[in-house]
């Protein structure tokens, strides 16, 4: 049989169950503050198919330079998983060299980590781009290498979730972009690693596991 | 030193004497090349519980009389203490070997790999410099890529050793399950590790460049993803 085709049955099967039993989890009772946006994603995934997703995807942002937006991270982040065009403008790469530097000076302070990615990519699309591939790699180790074996050893509790949650909505937004299966594969890997019903208490946290799961999606639609 | 012409020196790292002795007995036929068996702890492995479970291997298992005729002849030898402690760096260093061949589960620091004059080749079950990393059998089979083994000079990093000696495809076909396919290729590893010997002993070998930039680093793969896999051989074999 066709890889290929195996390939979308099986992304298919994870589409239907991401889209109707683990997002069900994000009830609007156990949403707090992101009630709204829990109501928002689950509403418009539970009622669309992966043609839906790819067809309102085909109208989106699509560039090959740097691009600045008018919102943050997080705001970008909530925006795209919803399938919302964000405002972009032409910008200014800041040097990756010392970015990269930065990023692993911060190896052990999950805060600065998360502070270094939510700043250089206020608008995510840009983690897509060809140019951002070495960011794209450390991303991906760290969260399939470092975390991961923390997580299998000990527990969800042994990472620190903000920083985890960012760099999977940033692999996400670009396992939709790419023919590369290894970023759609972690988030495979994290949606059967992460405990079912799992919740962060955070606000900041709950907003990034809800985009993560309309993320990876959206991403699923996209190689169905 | 031209070991081409030189007798070569080989230490066999291993956890155990019978995963040693497939590849002790395919070396015997490369002519030159004298062989020792170098057993080690598996990493996290207590320095009573590694010294009893050899002396139960040699004693208590078929083939104890042969085992015993190793140890006698000097062949064998056992690190107690972690490969980079220093008394272990030093007695590697006495052996004098030129090739060490990674059969143990342990991951080895640069004064280990060091300690053997060439380095120490891995026979690594996927194409390189294309599939380095975890679950490379099965990444390749998913990306519709070649399936093979390549014998490398290893160092500090995954799979990232410059110097490859061996690299080729493998016909995985015949197998019909990751578990079967996985097994058939680890136990090619005697075999790759007697050609790349042969190689590196021959008047014109030269080494491929193991170049990171024409290949990825894999990592474990998904469930789902495995499932993937498994059809796709069931459908091949």
């Amino acid at each position: 049989m066709d890889g290929r085709k195996l390939i979308s049955q099986a992304l298919n099967e994870r589409f239907r169950e991401l889209c109707g039993v683990r997002l069900s989890h994000f009830a609007p009772e156990t949403s707090g503050e992101m009630a709204s946006f829990a109501s928002q994603v689950r509403e418009q995934l539970s009622t669309s198919s992966p043609a839906d997703l790819n067809n309102r995807a085909s109208g989106m942002n699509t560039f090959d330079d740097w691009t600045v937006s008018d919102t943050d991270c997080l705001s970008s982040l909530r925006a795209l998983s919803l399938g919302e065009l964000l405002q972009l403008q032409p910008g200014t790469r800041p040097p990756l060299d010392d970015f990269i530097k930065s990023l692993d000076k911060a190896r052990a302070d999950p805060e600065q980590r998360f502070q270094l990615l939510a700043e250089r990519y206020a608008c995510p699309l840009n983690f897509t781009l060809a140019a951002e591939d070495e960011t794209r790699e450390r991303v991906l180790a760290r969260l399939m290498a470092h975390d991961r074996a923390r997580i299998e050893k000990d527990s969800i509790e042994a990472v620190e979730s903000l920083d985890l949650l960012l760099r999977l909505n940033l692999v996400a937004v670009h396992a939709a972009r790419t023919p590369d299966l290894r970023f759609l594969d972690a988030l495979n890997y994290y949606y059967e690693l992460l405990p079912d019903g799992w919740q962060p208490k955070a606000t900041q946290h709950k907003q990034l596991l809800i985009s993560y799961f309309a993320l990876y999606a959206r991403a699923l639609a996209a190689w169905i | 030193m031209d070991l081409k012409r030189q007798l070569m020196r080989t230490g066999i790292l291993a956890n155990s004497l019978p995963d040693a002795l497939k590849i002790y007995d395919e070396l015997k036929t490369v002519p030159g090349c004298e062989t020792f068996i170098l057993l080690c702890r598996a990493t996290g492995e207590s320095r009573g519980r590694n010294l009893g479970k050899h002396l139960a291997r040699v004693f208590l298992k078929r083939g104890s009389l042969r085992s015993l005729g190793l140890i006698f002849s000097r062949k064998v030898f056992l690190f107690q203490k972690p490969l980079d402690h220093p008394q272990m760096l030093a007695r590697l260093q006495k052996l004098k070997l030129d090739v060490g061949l990674h059969k143990a589960g342990v991951i080895y620091r640069e004064p280990t790999i060091n300690a053997f004059r060439l380095g120490i080749l891995n026979p690594h079950i996927g194409i390189l410099p294309r599939y380095r990393g975890r679950n490379v059998m099965e990444w390749a089979l998913i990306e519709g890529g070649p399936v093979g083994i390549t014998v490398f000079f290893i160092d500090s990093g995954i799979d990232t050793g410059k110097r490859i000696v061996l690299s080729e495809k493998v016909d995985i076909s015949h197998c019909r399950s990751i578990e079967e396919a996985k097994h058939y290729l680890f136990n090619l590893d005697a075999l790759f590790f007697r050609r790349a010997l042969e190689l590196l002993r021959s008047p014109r070998f030269e080494y491929q460049l193991n170049d990171e930039q024409q290949g990825r680093r894999y990592y474990v793969m998904s469930r789902l993803f495995r499932e993937v896999v498994e059809k796709l051989i069931e459908a091949k074999s």
